[in-house]
């Protein structure tokens, strides 16, 4: 899920999407061009289970998935990924193992785990909850 | 859950691994983004440079990797730790000495509050102790008989019986004998008589203390109905393992006590000791055994017969003032039932007076806790200052040491390390010193609450204590290490770590630091100083007081006596006649012994209890303000020449005095003086109990004033009576047990002919200890003995350590000031300029903390005065010459630096740096 699919007027927040990239969600997480804006915390998160909830993935993969999906318009600073697939890791939604990619290449593959897909479930319907709730607010008053 | 923690198992145990595989998945990464570029035309140089810049810092990005595993806390600390080992093994000298004093503060402090622990604070090891109450406060142990009229301390079994029923506030309420009953017995069919500790108690007790049997069953409100009828015993897990060693087929077992047949019908579970705190009955017998017990002339029934204990649980809810109301309501309605229809007006004030305090029982009866817990708290606090001394000694080495790594923080806080992290790992190296020392402390605890037991032993008090370490003392010891780490690293770590980075970095030292370094070190000698005097003046005083006591003149001649403990209750004999028989004929074959002078028995021996009761003499009588107290003895006819007690008028006892013949005593001088004064009281007459008994007894001799119960006592009214006219209706029981023996020549010949002849005379009269009066004697100060070693060793560790203090602030000035002592000295100065001026600052400093722990002294030893004995707790000779000593000691501590200061070449000196 991208927030920008469910369209502009609905976002829930501003993105700039001058910058090419865009940041400060968790832990010093993200980056961010000329606009601060804060992120819900575990929203890299919410991007990462989804992202891997169609299939396996390596970072890298993970980064250019989300980056294409969005448009561009949520492209991650790379570096802040990892810290976060390992922590998630580490919370036991989702599990790595060593494959080779297509390329022939040795990758670190994450995939979500039965605790990850109920974890993106809630999280999910948590996040739509509050893009609706914020946008009946911004069309009503 | 699980795997979270597995996770952080494997980022803790397989690091390496950890950090390979991390290693690899980012260079992946960075790799394919290059690769993305050069695809899209760039060159791979410069590919390779945008995908690097993009990913941003790897080294950051990896050390939040690292946090995200969650073991960031535990690895620092792991890098610490082994840091920390490195540093105080470089260290040698400083560690073992720091470890050492820390482990003798920590253990002495683990030592003596496991004494605390387990006679002043700990609870009782039965069901919910909090519910518990005692009537009365539980101190007096022995008996009374006269009409209630002031706080109750005893109870009858009648009154015991009558509030159990009448109460509303108790959901039980049990009974116990206030004294331990010291007996002999057999065990099955043998014959040979055996030391029993028993203790009579109420079918109640078990129920009320909620304790269940380990074996078997517990008396309950069975055991406890018809006089003489429950010839039962209940066994203590202790004795079933000593005497039994823990015969499953225990139960059904025989026990002979006197003429009565008990059977072992269960065990209390280990670690129960009843309720009294330093006494540990072997069985438990229902009360209403007693008088086939206690075979004297009180029964159990008598309503004014009160030699008992009671003890309650509170019903929930309900609080111990509204118990105390009901109890004491019920008792007025008692005692209104005892004085009759028509209560005489004494009576009727008696009643008013008489009342019962409950006090909570939820650590137990102790009579112990009188004595003991003064000196207890106060060695407590002694050990305590040691350790905060120890704790500054520790701190100011530390701050010696960090000047001499301040180069070394400097060069990490340049490099990035935080303040933070930088204290942390300080701490961490207090943590370990501390940890050592603590782990050396309990084993050094361990071994002085041996010996300390051993040494409180030798008094009166077998005590029976477990002391041995359990997890409440451990956690005590750990928060003490802890607190010592916390103490003495805060200071140190928080100035090392404020640090000018340039000065340092450029010199290793900086002005300021050294300046403030000294400070904080010229406060913490300061404050040494000050408390070891505390400590020193403490300890003086009781050194003092002890030299004291041990030189009163007792008046009795301590030397050559021989004291024998017997129980002429397991012989049997039940009326007065037949025991002064036994008694005579002992003393007599005694006698002749070779080596023997005389010999006599008596109720008490010195320091062995007391019957306290009071006199009455016609003219004394009418005096306003009368005193009455009075102490009485009934002894044998050797009994002034055993004691070596001179006559100082009139007559010794003789064969005369006999049951028939008129009734006799002989008094002391201060009774003499008190109730007979102006002429000699030869022929006078006195009694005891009240007034009109003043005709009763004739005096017939006056013997020297002695000490009777302790050497710190005031002189007091006493009067002996001869054993042949004593009648156990006085109140005190029916035996003599004590049987004192003057003798010359060797004792190991003495002892056994003896106890030969006392066999001879009955071969069922148990002998128990055997010791001399001098021995006795010392006994009897044993504490007094034993707060005064402590505090002088622990007052003379302080000032040592003091001294290591002062010695190392003197020896860090004169290498600071190498340079400057060089220049001084080759402008001219002389040796001894050089000396004074380095004496010349550790004496300002010890003159400083002498002076404020004077000051301290005087305000803290008068807390002291209950424990001392004939000095005052601001005795100037102790104070003056405990200054001068620290001071002379001091002196040395910087004398040493001094000269070795003194003795610099100047050409070197000037050299230095």
């Amino acid at each position: 899920m991208t927030p920008t699919q469910s369209g502009h007027d609905n976002l829930p927040l501003y993105f700039d999407t001058n910058g090419g990239s865009m940041l400060a969600v968790e832990e010093k997480g993200w980056l961010m061009t000329d606009k601060r804006i804060d992120l819900p915390q575990g929203t890299l998160d919410l991007l990462i289970l989804k992202t891997l909830a169609l299939e396996p993935q390596h970072g890298w993969a993970i980064s250019e998935r989300i980056g294409q999906v969005s448009k561009d318009v949520l492209s991650i600073k790379q570096g802040s990924l990892y810290p976060a697939l390992h922590r998630l890791e580490r919370r036991g939604w989702i599990k790595a193992k060593w494959a080779m990619t297509k390329n022939s290449r040795h990758a670190k593959y994450y995939e979500l785990t039965k605790a990850g897909r109920k974890q993106l479930e809630a999280e999910e319907s948590a996040w739509r909850k509050l893009a609706a709730a914020v946008g009946n607010v911004l069309e009503t008053a | 859950m699980f795997s979270n923690l597995l996770y952080r198992l494997r980022a803790l145990i397989r690091r390496n691994s950890m950090e390979a595989e991390l290693d690899e998945e980012l260079r992946a990464h960075v790799e394919q983004q290059a690769e993305k570029y050069v695809q899209a035309g760039m060159s791979p140089e410069a590919a390779a440079r945008r995908a690097r810049l993009e990913f941003g810092g790897i080294e950051q990005v990896k050390e939040e990797c690292r946090d995200s595993w969650g073991v960031r806390f535990i690895s620092e600390l792991g890098q610490d730790l082994r840091y920390g080992l490195r540093q105080l093994r470089r260290n040698p000298g400083f560690t073992v000495v720091a470890v050492l004093t820390l482990a003798l503060g920590i253990g002495a402090n683990t030592a003596i509050y496991s004494f605390i622990d387990v006679l002043i604070l700990r609870m009782l090891p039965v069901r919910h102790p909090q519910a518990l109450v005692l009537f009365g406060p539980g101190d007096q142990s022995g008996n009374s008989d006269n009409f209630p009229d002031s706080e109750m301390h005893l109870f009858s079994y009648p009154i015991y019986r009558e509030i159990q029923q009448k109460n509303r506030v108790f959901s039980g309420v049990a009974a116990f004998g206030s004294s331990e009953a010291g007996l002999h017995g057999t065990v099955g069919a043998s014959r040979e008589l055996e030391a029993m500790k028993v203790e009579l108690v109420s079918g109640t007790y078990f129920d009320v203390l909620g304790v269940n049997p380990f074996l078997g069953r517990v008396l309950t409100g069975a055991d406890d109905q018809t006089l003489g009828g429950h010839p039962v015993a209940v066994i203590s897990y202790g004795w079933w393992k000593s005497r039994f060693s823990r015969d499953p087929a225990i139960l059904g077992k025989i026990l002979t006590i006197g003429r009565t047949v008990y059977t072992i019908i269960g065990v209390t579970p280990s670690g129960f000791f009843g309720t009294t705190v330093g006494r540990s009955p072997d069985l438990w017998i229902p009360l209403q055994m007693h008088d086939l017990i206690d075979t004297g002339p009180h029964k159990i029934g008598d309503k004014f017969y009160r030699s008992l204990d009671i003890i309650a649980r509170m019903k929930p809810g309900v609080t111990r003032s509204q118990a105390a109301a009901n109890v004491n309501l019920v008792l007025k309605n008692i005692l209104h039932e005892y004085a009759g229809s028509e209560p005489s007006r004494e009576q009727l004030q008696d009643i008013r007076k008489a009342h019962i305090t409950l006090y909570s029982a939820a650590t137990g009866n102790s009579l112990l806790r009188e004595g003991f817990s003064k000196p207890l708290w106060m060695l407590m606090a002694i050990v305590g200052l040691v350790l905060l001394i120890a704790c500054a000694n520790i701190a100011n080495l530390l701050l010696a040491r960090a000047t001499a790594r301040q180069r070394e923080i400097a060069v990490r806080m340049a490099m990035g390390a935080g303040r933070m992290r930088l204290i942390r790992q300080l701490l961490t190296e207090s943590a370990l010193l501390a940890g050592a020392g603590g782990i050396l402390g309990i084993l050094f605890a361990e071994w002085a609450c041996r010996f300390l037991l051993a040494v409180v032993s030798r008094t009166q008090h077998v005590l029976t204590l477990d002391v041995s370490l359990d997890t409440r003392l451990l956690a005590f010891t750990a928060l003490v290490s802890l607190g010592c780490a916390i103490l003495f690293g805060i200071l140190p770590a928080l100035r090392l770590t404020r640090v000018e980075l340039t000065p340092a970095l450029k010199e290793g030292r900086g002005a300021m630091l050294a300046h403030d370094r000294s400070t904080l070190g010229r406060a913490l000698i300061i404050s040494q100083v000050a408390v070891s005097l505390v400590l020193l003046v403490g300890a003086g005083l009781f050194v003092r007081s002890l030299v004291t006591l041990a030189n009163v003149n007792a008046g009795f001649n301590k030397q050559g006596v021989l004291l024998f403990r017997v129980d002429p209750s397991a012989t049997g004999y039940t009326d007065e006649l037949r025991l002064a028989n036994m008694y005579r004929q002992i003393e007599q074959r005694v006698d002749a012994l070779p080596g023997v002078r005389a010999s006599s028995f008596s109720i008490f021996a010195f320091h062995q209890g007391s019957w306290d009761g009071s006199a009455w003499a016609k003219d004394y009588a009418a005096a306003p303000g009368s005193q009455h107290d009075a102490s009485f003895n009934a002894v044998g006819s050797g009994y002034f020449a055993a004691m070596g007690l001179p006559i100082l008028a009139g007559r010794d006892f003789g064969p005369q005095d006999t049951a028939a013949s008129p009734r006799v005593a002989v008094i002391n001088e201060t009774m003499a003086r008190r109730f007979f004064p102006g002429g000699s009281p030869i022929g006078k007459r006195f009694g005891m109990t009240g007034p009109e008994h003043s005709n009763d007894i004739e005096v017939v001799g006056v013997v020297r004033d002695a000490k009777y119960y302790a050497l710190d006592e005031a002189p007091e009214a006493f009067a002996y009576y001869p054993y042949s006219q004593y009648t156990p209706h006085w109140g005190i029981g029916l035996y003599l047990r004590e049987f004192e023996v003057r003798y010359s020549g060797n004792p190991q010949v003495v002892v056994p002919a003896v106890r030969r002849a006392m066999g001879e005379v009955n071969s069922n009269l148990p002998i128990g200890n055997v010791q001399t009066l001098a021995d006795q004697v010392d006994a009897s100060i044993t504490i007094q003995r034993l707060v005064a070693e402590l505090s002088a060793f622990f007052g003379l560790l302080a000032v040592f350590l003091a001294c290591i203090g002062i010695y190392g602030l003197a020896s860090y000035a004169v290498s600071r000031r190498a340079n400057e002592i060089g220049i001084r000295m080759a402008l001219g100065a002389r040796r001894c300029d050089v000396l004074r001026l380095v004496v010349r600052q550790g004496f300002k400093l010890t003159l400083m903390g002498a002076a404020i722990g004077i000051a301290g002294a005087l305000v803290l030893t008068r807390f002291l005065a209950s424990l001392l004995y004939g000095v005052k707790p601001t005795d100037p000779l102790t104070f003056v010459a405990v200054s001068l000593i620290l001071i002379a000691v001091a002196l040395v501590a910087c004398y040493i630096p001094a000269r070795r200061a003194a003795k610099v070449d100047p050409m070197v000196a000037l050299r230095y740096e």
